[in-house]
């Protein structure tokens, strides 16, 4: 975020918190699409997207007074809504087996022949069927290596604020995001060709 | 290798080295002779696109977004906030 758009983000934090509805008002609109995707890639439920978007904005007004401005707004706001979201998978079963994640087999990336990918079409991403196989590859990543691709990869927040969020180390961050990478890679090389992508 | 600068600086910026340090150099030599480590890391750049391409067909639901605001007996000022900057 840039320097004028956290200036007047921690304005509208201020007077939110004096109890401004217009202001809680303009902090809900800023984030509700980015905490309803949040909802959608963790659950993969549109159900439990609405459910986490509504519940986190009824604790952000609840709480607001309690931010203290150690951590950016966004940060504290995002760790709610994955709070509610982790706790949301908890009490249900998993649709799908977890697959164990490893770490990329160096030895055989440097020694293996390995085929470029040319560029993708795009267009047949947003194919319904393709996009349910993309869907489940996520899924199927256990939820300490989902949380992770999901704010770095999707949501593009840094390792910093990733780690806040999910009250782990950067180094950590930084390890299960290229393993999740990784495991997503070697999916796709099945699915692209399978699908017709290349 | 065109993309070879710029993987050796991400290892290194992964890997929280400095770029002149011991473990970079050993690692910029290695990636000289490493065709596929180019290639490797081309494919997961991709794999990343091809989520982000998939995601960006997500939008939060007109229906969605109103109950929310009822429920939280908030406004939705998005509107004549959005009117009043376009006068």
């Amino acid at each position: 975020m840039e320097t004028k758009d956290l200036q007047k983000e921690t304005e509208l934090v201020s007077k939110a918190q004096n109890g401004d509805r217009q202001a809680l008002s303009r902090l809900v609109i800023e984030y509700r699409n980015r905490i309803y995707h949040l909802g959608l890639r963790l659950t993969n439920s549109e159900q439990d997207a609405e459910d986490i978007l509504q519940e986190t904005f009824l604790i952000m007004i609840r709480k607001i007074h309690q931010f203290k401005g150690k951590s950016s707004f966004y940060t504290w706001l995002y760790r709610i809504a994955m709070n509610i979201g982790l706790q949301k998978l908890k009490s249900k079963p998993h649709k799908y087996q977890h697959v164990s994640i490893d770490d990329p087999d160096i030895e055989k990336i440097s020694s293996t022949a390995a085929s470029e990918w040319p560029t993708f079409d795009y267009g047949q991403i947003s194919k319904k069927r393709f996009r349910k196989k993309l869907d489940e590859l996520v899924e199927k990543m256990p939820d300490n290596y989902r949380t992770v691709f999901i704010l770095r990869d999707l949501h593009e927040l840094s390792t910093e604020d990733t780690s806040k969020i999910l009250q782990i180390t950067p180094s950590n961050t930084k390890i299960r995001l290229m393993r999740a990478r990784n495991y997503l890679k070697v999916q796709l090389e099945g699915l692209v060709a399978e699908e017709g992508l290349i | 290798m065109k993309n070879q600068k710029e993987l050796y600086k991400k290892v290194c910026e992964y890997l929280g080295c400095d770029l002149d340090s011991t473990p970079c150099k050993q690692i910029q030599e290695y990636l000289k002779a490493c065709r596929n480590c180019e290639v490797y890391v081309d494919k997961i750049k991709k794999t990343v696109n091809i989520y982000k391409v998939a995601d960006s067909c997500d939008q939060l639901p007109d229906d969605v977004c109103k109950k929310l605001f009822i429920i939280l007996d908030l406004n939705n000022s998005d509107q004549p906030e959005e009117s009043s900057e376009k006068d």
